[in-house]
């Protein structure tokens, strides 16, 4: 452990141009897919939690199925899609940060709408209830809706992007961990780990929790200045 | 206002079922009975927040307000709670004040006890005009003191405004103090509908008065 | 806030009693080194101190490598490198089964870097590789070995991207990212490197993503070649491109238990471990080490790729399924010996067996 953190030490001070680019990949891979998880999954989430419609029941355990599906095999079905030979192969796709990014979002999503569903199907009946007695629109009682949301739009956050800069299997089988491209730290972990160099590994695996923690942190601070 | 003849039924078991009420404009009628006799189905389904088992509109064309015996504090300031019901501050402040609960302006309604919570709700909803506001229990977490002032304002707002109000209660002396008529349900059946001292006093139905005879009226 | 300030407290103990942890209980190879000085704290040190001060002693502690080259240079050890282009027009299909036509591939941009890889510059530059570094030369040039002297392109906007797939030992080696900088100063063009063992690569390629390879497996080139899924392009022979090769090093513990070393060839060794049943580090990773070592042990003992094949040898055969370099690691740790390529090996060695 000594000899990583003075070689985790070691390479941030050095500032390695290929543990930046590693840096600012995992960076550009992660928060691009958080983001647009929690744009595509909020709604979702909130409309499942919300509203009664026949089907809602079969869409929640779909849900749940996605929550549980393996990174790998979501990477393995994007790289069969966006194959030389796969339909989608015009698009020259693979091995790009675009599709790390889609499979991570694929992934992350449901994760989203789980955490919103529960709470909003919690709160909403309650919150309707009372907004219906004040003779209130729809449109402001899905504002109020959203407003009671908001601390747990940050907690739904919080996992997702836990989950998109922890994941391995799908961006490695998308991304190819191709060195300057699409190498991100976890995949890099790996590439090291094969490689025998595991000092090297648990150093970046030093600097990708230390990074995790300050995210954590930052996200934290603006979540308990909300609770306020 | 005339409400429609209705039936509610649950599981087979019907709940409710009531011939066509009258509910006076700019009076307070207060319904009252035993737990379980239908009271809060009934005002949820007046209030459209439940359907009769036709699903049509029991009172249509009216605006109605209603009060749920537990009212949801809204992730925000009292204050802001309550003029999210129209934006009159200066209203919202005297309301506040004759509840009691101006010092409570800033604090995050989250944050309110059962009795304050009850007070800011109540607050809230009479910051607009509704042609029938229905309140369900609207002082059961208050104490004495605030159930009075509740109380007053109830009134003043429904002199002041000329609206009806339909109040439902299990205090028998809250619907003497308050109550211009009052409706007695018992197992979801109307059992006695007049003037409040008239029913109070003479109850016709042998039911009634051993409901008020167990309250010690 | 009192949260945060926990948690910051909570990362600097984990970091701190790392360190102490590290330099309380000296690893065991280092107990009689009166050399284990003392690292000053070197943790609680400000970041900018601890850098000079580590440069003496880091190897102080480091593992000394018992695991040793115990044959080499046996011509069944030999290991081919073969370039071959992806061939536009290869019977590619997709997952199901169903023809696809249009794979688009850089044909251009496989041609230029083979060129150029063939080409003298190029191969020179192979052919020196590491001697610097190791004393050793890591690859060797291959008699009658293609040589190209075609003008290489310019990379345009179509045919900058060349993708290669690849297998590990090239890449870990070093030698790809020695060379391909070079070629991509020179000429423009970006070379996307995926780097798997040889099976995976070679199914990569398969899949229409990758516009030539570099592999070392001949067998497995060949099916791929017999498959349609190569082609020659202009100035070249064949299209298997085999230029380069080193030697596999049968490797293992000093003492060399099952007497390795004495043996008549590499099939007689292998067959020595076996009998004795020492143990065995095997990549069983479908890549190009893991294939040749296949072909070394005695034909009786039916050991293939196939899981069922080594169930009755799994108390000396350890199918690892990993990477050279984890595998060496392993092999060290457990006094085993193991079949690698010589440029893994002797990274390995330079770096006291802590590999990177």
């Amino acid at each position: 452990m000594g000899s990583s953190i003075r070689k985790a030490i070691e390479l941030i001070l050095s500032a390695d141009p290929e543990l930046l680019n590693i840096l600012s990949t995992t960076a550009k891979v992660c928060l691009t897919s958080s983001i647009l998880a929690l744009v595509l999954g909020v709604p979702i989430g909130i409309l499942l939690g919300a509203e009664r419609f026949p089907g809602r029941k079969v869409l929640l355990v779909l849900n749940r199925t996605l929550i549980g599906m393996p990174p790998v095999v979501c990477g393995l079905l994007f790289y069969m899609l966006f194959s030389g030979v796969g339909p989608f192969r015009h698009l020259h796709w693979l091995f790009t940060v675009k599709l790390m990014i889609l499979a991570q979002v694929v992934l992350i999503t449901p994760i989203i709408v789980g955490v919103m569903e529960t709470f909003v199907a919690d709160t909403a009946p309650a919150l309707r209830e009372t907004t219906r007695g004040l003779g209130f629109g729809r449109l402001k009682e899905y504002r109020l809706l959203m407003n009671e949301c908001l601390y747990s739009i940050f907690s739904a956050y919080l996992l997702s992007f836990a989950r998109a800069i922890a994941e391995v299997g799908a961006v490695a089988m998308v991304g190819g961990a191709i060195a300057w491209k699409t190498n991100v730290m976890t995949t890099a972990i790996m590439m090291y780990t094969n490689r025998g160099s595991f000092t090297l590994g648990i150093a970046l695996g030093l600097i990708l929790l230390t990074l995790s923690l300050l995210v954590n942190i930052v996200l934290s601070v603006m979540q308990g200045r909300l609770s306020r | 206002m005339k409400t429609t003849a209705f039936t509610k039924t649950y599981n087979k078991r019907v709940v409710l079922n009531l011939p066509e009420l009258e509910l006076p404009k700019g009076q307070i009628t207060a319904v009252i009975g035993p737990n379980g006799s239908g009271k809060s189905t009934f005002a949820k389904i007046l209030a459209g927040i439940e359907r009769a088992d036709d699903r049509r509109p029991v009172l249509s064309g009216v605006s109605v307000g209603y009060l749920p015996q537990k009212s949801f504090p809204f992730r925000m300031s009292t204050e802001k709670n309550i003029l999210q019901n129209g934006n009159d501050p200066a209203c919202a402040s005297a309301l506040m004040k004759a509840l009691g609960i101006e010092a409570l302006a800033g604090q995050s309604a989250k944050k309110l006890s059962g009795g304050e919570t009850a007070r800011m709700a109540l607050c809230r909803i009479l910051m607009r005009r509704y042609a029938l506001l229905i309140l369900d229990e609207p002082t059961a977490a208050m104490d004495m003191e605030s159930t009075l002032a509740a109380e007053e304002c109830i009134r003043r707002y429904c002199d002041e405004t000329g609206c009806g109000v339909l109040l439902i209660t299990h205090s028998i002396s809250q619907a003497k103090r308050l109550a211009d008529q009052i409706i007695v349900l018992h197992e979801g059946k109307l059992i006695e509908q007049g003037d409040t001292e008239r029913v109070l006093a003479s109850p016709r139905e042998e039911q009634t008065r051993r409901f008020l005879e167990f309250f010690g009226v | 806030m009192k949260k945060i300030v926990s948690l910051l407290l909570a990362m600097i103990m984990i970091f701190a009693l790392a360190a102490c942890g590290q330099s309380a209980a000296p690893a065991p190879a280092a107990t009689e080194a009166p050399a284990a000085v003392e690292e000053p704290a070197a943790e609680s040190a400000p970041v900018e101190e601890a850098a000079p001060a580590e440069e003496p002693a880091p190897e102080a502690d480091a593992l000394v490598v018992d695991t040793c080259i115990l044959m080499e240079a046996d011509d069944a050890m030999i290991n081919n490198y073969s370039l071959l282009a992806v061939n536009p027009d290869a019977p590619f299909v997709d997952a199901d089964g169903n023809a696809v036509a249009d794979v688009e591939l850089n044909t251009v941009g496989a041609a230029a870097l083979i060129n150029w890889l063939l080409s003298e510059e190029g191969q020179n530059l192979a052919a020196n590789y590491g001697f610097e570094e190791y004393g050793e030369y890591l690859f060797y040039l291959k008699d009658g070995r293609p040589v190209s002297t075609a003008e290489i392109p310019e990379a345009t906007e179509e045919t900058k991207h060349i993708r290669l797939s690849t297998t590990t030992s090239v890449n870990d080696s070093g030698l790809l990212g020695y060379l391909l900088p070079i070629f991509e100063e020179k000429y423009g063009y970006e070379v996307e490197v995926y780097s798997a063992g040889t099976g995976k690569s070679i199914a990569n390629a398969k899949m229409g993503n990758a516009d030539l390879i570099l592999v070392h497996s001949k067998k497995q080139e060949e099916a791929f070649i017999a498959d349609g899924f190569s082609y020659v392009i202009d100035g070249m022979e064949t299209e298997r491109l085999n230029w380069m090769y080193n030697y596999f090093v049968l490797c293992g513990p000093s003492a060399d238990p099952a007497g390795v070393k004495d043996a008549a060839d590499v099939k007689a060794a292998f067959k020595a471990i076996a009998d004795g049943k020492y143990t065995f580090i095997s990549r069983g990773d479908g890549s190009g080490t893991h294939t040749k070592e296949l072909s070394l042990w005695p034909e009786e003992l039916g050991i293939t790729a196939e899981a069922e094949s080594f169930q009755d040898y799994t108390d000396w055969y350890v199918s690892a399924n990993t990477g050279m370099g984890a595998c060496l690691v392993m092999a060290e740790e457990m006094g085993a010996y193991i079949l690698t390529d010589k440029a893994t090996f002797l990274t390995f060695v330079a770096n006291d067996g802590v590999m990177g």
